[in-house]
């Protein structure tokens, strides 16, 4: 058993395996007597979500992703949050999301803002980060899970804006509204699984949408698409 | 022909989108969003209104004639069967 606190909620783990423990690492904290939330998988879920992940999957790891849903599924109700599938970066002191469907190139894109504005941009997560409401605001929050590259930081970040990428010959970056966003962000969060997650998740999204300029940059992997969707969001 | 249990629209940001919950969102994973005139069949659909008092419905709300609001029905109806979301 040990605690972690990802986007500023302690969370108290019961662990089967080691592994998890040292996968969350920089996210320990010291135990808590009332933590916001206390998680377990059992045997049977692990056994399960490897079954899920197509057998592949080390049991040690399933349980990690196990853990994380538990988590991430408890977000909206209960912390003004949702999971969503996409590489956060933070430059000049703002976060800039960029989603895209698996394979993408997601990983390829934020090394080019790395390429192109050097070490002033860091990863906050590369694949999972949580996003979470605070004094409305929404910031994005690094956390463990993070996709195979490893890229996280323990850290949170207020957004700027929400860039979906698509494979271009030529660079270039439009913004769009909220009636082309919604399906857009749909496809990166955890699908709702009941009416009070709906009534939660939803009033969080609206706000998003309302607050957080999105944007579709079509790029090849040149370092001129960091700088093609550098300059468009920020209306340069 | 009414839309199965399990299904609930919502608006975000001006859009009105369908989601599906629990058993539901084994036959239907997804989101289909819904323009006004949609969203309006689609509230009837839930009432278990029929085609015509649909349409008459949609004629009272919208300047345009019953041929088109008819084609626009029968098209949502044919997207909704497709996603397996009437029954």
């Amino acid at each position: 058993m040990f605690f972690i606190k990802i986007a500023d909620i302690t969370v108290q783990i019961h662990n089967v395996y080691p592994f998890v423990e040292r996968f969350c690492k920089d996210y320990r904290v010291d135990p808590v007597e009332n933590p916001d939330l206390i998680i377990g998988a059992t045997t049977d879920e692990i056994v399960r979500e490897v079954e899920l992940e197509g057998a592949t999957m080390p049991p040690e790891q399933a349980e990690g992703i196990c853990l994380y849903r538990k988590i991430c599924v408890q977000l909206p109700i209960k912390f003004q949050g949702f999971l969503m599938h996409c590489a956060v970066i933070e430059y000049e002191g703002v976060g800039y999301a960029f989603a895209a469907k698996s394979g993408t190139g997601k990983s390829t894109h934020i090394a080019l803002w790395q390429k192109h504005f050097g070490n002033a941009v860091h990863i906050v997560n590369g694949d999972k980060p949580i996003m979470r409401f605070r004094k409305n605001q929404l910031y994005a929050y690094g956390t463990p899970w993070c996709g195979k590259e490893g890229f996280q930081t323990n850290t949170s970040v207020p957004m700027k804006a929400i860039c979906f990428i698509e494979r271009s010959e030529t660079n270039q970056i439009r913004p769009i509204g909220p009636d082309e966003a919604v399906t857009r962000i749909f496809h990166q969060i955890l699908t709702p699984s009941d009416l009070e997650t709906v009534n939660s998740l939803f009033p969080l999204l609206d706000q998003t949408l309302r607050e957080i300029p999105c944007y579709v940059l079509g790029c090849n992997i040149s370092e001129e698409a960091a700088q093609v969707a550098y300059h468009g969001m920020n209306k340069i | 022909m009414k839309i199965k249990s399990g299904f609930v629209a919502r608006e975000i940001a001006g859009e009105y989108v369908v989601v599906a919950l629990g058993a539901a969102s084994k036959i239907f994973n997804g989101i289909i969003k819904l323009n006004d005139t949609a969203k309006l069949i689609w509230d009837k659909l839930s009432l278990g209104w029929e085609k015509d008092a649909i349409v008459d419905a949609v004629l009272q709300e919208y300047e345009t004639d019953r041929a088109t609001v008819e084609a626009d029905f029968d098209r949502f109806v044919d997207t909704l069967k497709g996603a397996n979301i009437l029954e």
